[in-house]
């Protein structure tokens, strides 16, 4: 058989191949969000999980205890959703500065922000910064702030075109990393008491017990937003990944898509660690495993890993609260624990397959 | 007549003087003392002691030894009303943990000290070695050593659960180590007895299956918060009063989900009332609020029918406060006895 007919109808197979992918990846984030909301410390059946839905949804009488459609409704499915908006906005924000930076080692946690938004909500908690008018949340929100600006200047600084040299840019994320990491440190050390320590270690990795419908509401409008802003520039990510010089060649307005972009990715991570606390892996690893499945062009590459990270960080949630019965783990402890093995298993097959 | 005195009255004196010498004689300097571990060695009566921790500041007023205390640390509460005069005269080195430097600044013959982990193996202010080689000796409360492992979970492990007893050995053990032994026993006897009473209210009341949980404070006021484990101070006052703890964890203070708190629906909600700030939740008020306006807890009966008992935070440390709050909670439960607003 000649390859001319196979190319031909494997084209004609791709959009219902690409349909059929989005259909799954939905019904799967679907499922997560059903997982998460089923499964918790206490137990709750199925189907008063679903009558609980049933009566918010759908306006069903259902008699159900209040405390149980609480749960259900105001602690359980807000949760689902936080994790799946921070997820998303994780994955994002990871998939914009490796392109930016054309760095595969790019992610938030890796530059930096996640260290200093510890750092802000440690300020507010332990120092007491803003006097009790200002939540661990905003002191959290600026230290990322600052934090990416800190690492975004001591790049730029370093010069041989700043923001342009991906390496630099790693390089300044760490000592940035190292730096806040300290200060948080300091901050604790000098409190010096276990049961704040305790607090704090929970918050640096990762906690989403907190998590209520406000919550929800702003996670998910900076999702979404940064989703759809980062889905309008998806062709000018493309041209980044071959160097900004490339990008300007092809008619990129190489500075105003560098700013937007930036701000989007530092938005997006410092309200989600503001929500949620410092939580690693996902921007590093969604990235790259979307990458292996939908191929490098961000058309595909922004919306997967978006829809990726959303089921991890609920997936990964699932089992924060359920591998040590009794006892609730910081998520970020996940993240790590299940990323890392999963992302050495999906390097090694890809680079079995290249062989 | 003369000689009668010297047979009978000389010698009678003579076995007296003996006697109280004896009796005194019962903390001989040089004196050792096995405490947590370790020994403590004294030549005489301390005649200055530093304390970290409220529970030792108050146990030393208590036995009226409040002019030795010569700086004092880690506090939750405001002194106790009757030894606020005293207190208001002896330095506050910290309201926290003190830096080691603070302490043996004060020239301390002896150290006092609430918690293990302050003193201990990973002291925070200094380990115990670091004072003895100064030549200050150390002094860490039963309650926090014995039956406990300090080195397991955030805030310590009960390998068994607390009893009162390791109280009553604190107090009688820092009054021989005063030589003010009469106190101590004066002080337990006097908490004994307030004990039992309370015991005796709750069990008057005569309510079945009465649950309790326990609420010291969260990191953050939505988060999961550090409730009282079963094995520990709290878990001893509500277990002694007849309470069910809902807290299953052998943890000092495990963090448990409001949604496992509100499933267990407990029939009592003590929180504690503390003055250190550190987390938004230290404010009762605060506790107070979110209990009473989030979707799941305000549901809770406990919440519901206002059967929430303030406690201050130091009757949750092995201190002698232990019975002021087991007497507000049995005060709680007598209340629910009784036909509400009738």
């Amino acid at each position: 058989m000649s390859a001319a007919p196979v190319a031909a109808a494997s084209a004609l197979r791709k959009p219902l191949h690409w349909a059929l992918l989005g259909l799954g990846a939905a019904l799967a984030l679907l499922l997560s969000v059903a997982l998460g909301i089923a499964i918790g410390e206490t137990a709750l059946s199925p189907s008063l999980v679903l009558q609980v839905l049933a009566n918010k949804l759908f306006g069903a009488n259902y008699a159900i205890d209040p405390i149980s459609q609480g749960i259900v409704w105001n602690y359980r499915l807000p949760r689902a959703l936080v994790a799946a908006s921070c997820g998303a906005g994780l994955a994002v924000a990871g998939v914009i500065l490796q392109s930016m930076l054309r760095n595969a080692l790019a992610e938030p946690y890796l530059l930096g922000i996640s260290a200093g938004a510890s750092t802000g909500a440690v300020l507010v908690s332990v120092v007491g910064i803003g006097a009790g008018a200002i939540s661990m949340t905003v002191g959290a929100f600026f230290g990322a702030l600052c934090a990416f600006a800190l690492v975004a200047l001591l790049a730029h600084a370093a010069g041989s075109g700043g923001l342009r040299n991906g390496g630099q840019i790693v390089l300044a994320g760490i000592a940035g990393s190292q730096l806040f990491n300290a200060l948080t440190s300091l901050i604790i050390t000098k409190s010096g008491s276990a049961e704040q320590a305790r607090g704090i270690m929970f918050w640096l990795l990762g906690s989403l017990s907190g998590v209520r419908w406000p919550d929800t509401v702003l996670t998910a409008c900076i999702a979404i937003t940064g989703l759809l802003l980062c889905l309008l520039h998806t062709r000018a990510l493309d041209a980044f990944t071959f160097g900004s010089e490339s990008a300007a060649a092809l008619g990129v307005p190489v500075r105003r898509v560098q700013l937007v972009l930036l701000l989007v990715a530092a938005l997006m991570t410092a309200v989600m660690v503001s929500i949620v606390g410092a939580i690693g892996f996902v921007g590093l690893v969604i990235p790259h495993a979307a990458r292996m499945l939908v191929g490098v062009r961000h058309r595909r590459l922004v919306p997967a890993s978006a829809m990726m990270g959303a089921i991890f960080l609920i997936a990964a949630d699932v089992l924060s609260r359920t591998l040590i019965r009794g006892q609730v783990l910081p998520i970020g402890v996940i993240t790590a624990l299940v990323g890392a093995p999963v992302f050495a298993c999906i390097l090694l097959r890809s680079q079995r397959r290249q062989r | 007549m003369l000689i009668s005195v010297r047979r009978f009255v000389l010698p009678g004196l003579l076995a007296t003087s003996l006697l109280t010498s004896l009796s005194a004689s019962a903390a001989p300097y040089p004196m050792q003392l096995q405490n947590c571990g370790y020994t403590v060695s004294l030549k005489q009566p301390p005649a200055s002691v530093v304390t970290i921790g409220q529970a030792g500041t108050e146990m030393l007023y208590a036995l009226g030894l409040g002019d030795k205390v010569v700086g004092t640390s880690l506090w939750f509460n405001a002194v106790l009303p009757p030894f606020k005069a005293i207190n208001d005269k002896v330095p506050r080195l910290a309201d926290n943990d003190p830096s080691f430097e603070s302490v043996i600044g004060k020239r301390p013959a002896l150290v006092v000290s609430q918690f293990e982990w302050m003193v201990g193996k990973d002291g925070v202010v200094g380990t115990r070695e670091q004072f003895h080689d100064l030549g200050i000796a150390t002094y860490a409360m039963p309650s926090d050593c014995e039956g406990k492992n300090n080195l397991k979970g955030a805030d310590g492990t009960r390998t068994s659960a607390y009893d009162v007893q390791a109280l009553y050995k604190s107090i009688t053990q820092l009054a021989q180590l005063f030589d003010v032994q009469p106190q101590g026993e004066r002080l337990v006897k006097d908490l004994r007895e307030r004990q039992a009473k309370a015991v005796a209210k709750v069990k008057a009341a005569q309510q079945p299956q009465l649950t309790a949980a326990l609420w010291f404070s969260s990191a953050d006021l939505a988060i999961d918060p550090y409730m009282a484990g079963k094995n520990g101070v709290a878990g001893y006052m509500l277990q002694t009063l007849g309470l069910r703890n809902i807290v299953d964890s052998s943890e000092e203070w495990p963090t448990v989900g409001w949604e496992t708190i509100a499933k267990a629906n407990p029939s009592i909600l003590v929180i504690a009332r503390m003055d250190r700030r550190r987390f938004p939740a230290d404010d009762y008020q605060k506790k107070l609020d979110f209990l009473k306006t989030d979707p799941v807890t305000q549901h809770m009966d406990a919440v519901k029918n206002n059967r929430i008992v303030i406690v201050d935070a130091d009757a949750l440390q092995g201190s002698i406060r232990v019975v002021d709050g087991m007497e507000q909670i049995s005060d709680a439960v007598l209340k629910l006895a009784q036909p509400a607003g009738r």
